[in-house]
């Protein structure tokens, strides 16, 4: 073979293989809506395994058969990066799912989400559930359809069994008390914990904040000691699962209540929908109620604290229009009623919605669990700021560092302003 | 081929030989047009862009700003890049010391015709090509402070006060070296199989008839034959240890605290988590300066051995 024709082969098939090249990395062609439709893209987390995704979208298809909505599913856990890298890149997406207030306060301060006033404003606002979160000196740039806060789960046949009354108006003293005597040696050898905290920090510094006004971005901790001496107490009297061994064996927060493994968890209530998901699925047999979280006096107003998550329009939208009115329609009643149906708690609170919600299948209907399910008060679980997520890091590791027993509590708390202020603040 | 240019090749400068020479390179180039593209998009074009964006403050959303050396000066103020650094340094002088002098009883032990020797050869290679993840996720249950096989063994024998492993600061970095020597172990291994089965055994043969004992055979024979797969060793060693990331995000994520934050965790971190990449430019800037350093300290080292 003569080299000219060698080296033709070469170049067409490097030709070739730089054409598939490039065709790979624009992904997939767009698929094609059906005729006459508008095609809206969402992004979405984990979409097989967060069923509120296809109960609103299915909902609205069905209220707007001009409309066909096309998930773009993200890795649960690379949701903030991912989309980060998607808008860095000028992605079309058209709906935004903000995972959390600290990525939105991110997004919406670098300017990639539309203002969307005029849906807030046809909104019931006043029962809007973490409206307030989304309010960047009077824009709103999202609109929250969901509103997930904390409260306590147990599990009434391991509280029947130790003869106990259920846990209703707590403080957290006699929630520590509960919970020692609920911890026993079963049958098998196992330890049934009377209580589980999961290694969140907020578990034990978002409570804390929320019941004493603290601010978690304000470099001052003082606030945390009593949260955090209630939390190590009972990690030493042998009462919840060792912080080490849960970090270690990444124990997963579901399994020690759905086994009965712990009598009691503070949790959010987006574990309501697995819950129930898993016991209509046979994989537990636990029977649980709800009620709400400890407070530091007996008597008065409930505080805990929670998150919302919320619905955005992209800057480079392919559908602004569109996008808006499906915003509207997902934080409005119609689209609360939807997430309802599956157990996801809808920022949209009126008693419609509620009456809605524990109709569901598979939910306790107990006078406790109705009022744990109505807190007098929900704060943010961390403060809007651009400071949010670097404070949130540091946090977190002195967090780990007081749960193991490597720092006192005094010097933890010590430890985190310090660092807070000359790493976050620049005091 | 070459013996048909070379019969043409006397007149150097007539225009067909030019052609020639041409048509030759461009071939060459043609051949490898495919990996260098590849390289350039993800590899050379990332690295200087990298360069240029650390004197840059750019959130991946506006048009980056220069900033001269402020990165580096934030860098240098920041406790965490300081704990990270000696974080990094630490990993690397407990890994590469010890997963070498493993791999090299590992291959002295298995450098033997002996029946079923490859059955211990692949085993010990096995933890290589297991998923790290899996490594991870299954380490850090043996390390658990209180069930862990590990501790209750430590427990059996008597040893009360147990290390608390991933869950102290003191025993997380240990935890995470002994877990990187067990995984990599086995791949130098087979780096020093090769290297021992190419020493010609005349030399021992040699050696053995001067009446040298089998210390001084492998101290005077083995080892000096070995110098240059031990020098390869040392340094994708010591390149993959300043690079450790995967390992210990998976088993630690950095904690207790810090206290197995290393370096390019840290580049992920403010990069990717936080979005300052100016910022974790610069620490990959001095991250690949530091690995540079130490790379041309050993190469240079070995120059003046070998004189």
């Amino acid at each position: 073979m003569k080299r000219t024709t060698l080296a033709a082969i070469a170049l067409a098939v490097t030709a070739g293989l730089g054409m598939t090249g490039c065709a790979g990395a624009a992904g997939p062609a767009e698929p094609q809506a059906q005729e006459g439709k508008t095609r809206l893209t969402v992004s979405v987390w984990n979409y097989e395994g967060t069923p509120e995704f296809k109960a609103l979208f299915d909902g609205y298809e069905a209220a707007n058969p001009n409309v066909d909505i096309e998930p773009v599913d993200i890795l649960a856990e690379d949701y903030p990066q991912k989309v980060t890298t998607m808008l860095a890149g000028g992605d079309t997406t058209d709906v935004l799912t903000m995972k959390n207030v600290i990525d939105y306060s991110r997004y919406a301060g670098n300017g990639q989400l539309q203002e969307i006033n005029s849906v807030v404003d046809s909104l019931d606002k006043d029962n809007l559930a973490g409206l307030d979160a989304f309010d960047v000196d009077g824009k709103y740039f999202a609109a929250p359809y969901r509103q997930d806060f904390w409260l306590l789960y147990y599990n009434k046949d391991l509280f029947k069994a130790a003869g106990v009354e259920d846990p209703a108006d707590l403080t957290w003293d006699e929630y520590t008390a509960l919970a020692q005597k609920l911890t026993t040696k079963g049958a098998d050898g196992k330890t049934v914990y009377g209580t589980y905290h999961h290694i969140w920090r907020s578990v034990t510094q978002a409570i804390a904040a929320a019941q004493n006004n603290g601010d978690q971005i304000g470099g001052d901790y003082g606030f945390f000691e009593d949260q955090y001496n209630t939390a190590l107490g009972l990690q030493k009297s042998g009462a919840t699962l060792d912080f080490g061994t849960a970090k270690s064996q990444k124990t997963s927060y579901r399994t020690m209540f759905e086994t009965g493994q712990a009598a009691m968890m503070p949790m959010g209530t987006w574990y309501i929908s697995s819950l129930t998901q898993a016991k209509k699925d046979g994989k537990t047999n636990v029977n649980w109620g709800l009620a709400p979280m400890p407070q530091k006096k007996s008597g008065g107003d409930v505080t805990t604290f929670g998150s919302p998550t919320a619905f955005a329009v992209n800057k480079n939208a392919a559908h602004s229009e569109e996008a808006k009115k499906f915003i509207e329609w997902a934080a409005g009643e119609e689209g609360a009623k939807a997430i309802s149906k599956i157990g996801v708690v809808p920022a949209l609170q009126n008693d419609a919605v509620t009456d809605a919600y524990f109709k569901l299948d598979g939910l306790p209907t107990d006078e406790l669990s109705k009022k744990a399910f109505t807190p007098d008060e929900t704060a943010l679980e961390m403060p809007v700021s651009d400071k949010s997520a670097a404070t949130d890091k540091i946090l977190n590791q002195e967090h780990d560092l007081i749960m193991v027993g490597e720092r006192s509590v005094a010097d933890g708390i010590t430890e985190m302003g310090k660092r807070v202020k000359s790493e976050v603040l620049g005091q | 081929m070459t013996a048909e240019t070379l019969k043409r090749a006397p007149a150097v400068h007539s225009r067909g030989n030019r052609k020639q020479a041409r048509r030759n390179t461009l071939i060459g180039w043609t051949f490898i047009l495919p990996n260098f593209l590849g390289f350039l998009a993800f590899t050379l074009i990332p690295v200087l862009a990298a360069f240029a964006l650390s004197f840059m403050e750019w959130t991946s959303f506006s048009a980056p700003r220069w900033v001269g050396l402020a990165n580096f000066q934030r860098m240098v103020q920041s406790d965490t890049f300081w704990v990270a650094l000696r974080n990094t340094v630490l990993y690397a002088l407990g890994h590469v010391p010890l997963t070498m002098a493993l791999a090299l009883v590992l291959a002295l032990l298995l450098n033997r015709k002996l029946k079923g020797i490859g059955f211990f050869r692949v085993a010990i290679f096995f933890p290589y090509i297991t998923s790290l993840v899996a490594v991870a996720v299954v380490w850090n249950m043996l390390f658990s402070p209180d069930s862990g096989p590990i501790n209750q063994f430590l427990h059996a024998v008597g040893i009360a006060n147990a290390p608390g492993w991933t869950s102290s600061s003191d025993w997380a970095m240990p935890a995470v070296i002994i877990t990187s020597v067990w995984r990599d172990m086995g791949y130098y291994m087979i780096l020093y199989l090769a290297g021992l089965q190419a020493i010609p055994t005349e030399l021992y043969e040699a050696a053995e008839v001067d009446g040298a004992s089998p210390w001084q055979r492998f101290w005077n024979v083995t080892l000096p034959s070995l110098r240059p797969t031990t020098f390869f060793v040392v340094v994708m060693l010591t390149v993959s240890s300043f690079k450790v990331f995967d390992l210990i995000v998976v088993m630690t994520n950095g904690g207790p605290g810090r206290a197995t934050t290393v370096l390019s965790q840290l580049i992920y971190q403010e990069g990717i988590g936080e979005g300052k990449f100016g910022y974790s430019s610069a620490i990959s800037l001095v991250l690949f300066v530091i690995v540079l350093t130490v790379t041309v300290l050993q190469f240079k080292l070995q120059q003046r051995r070998e004189r």
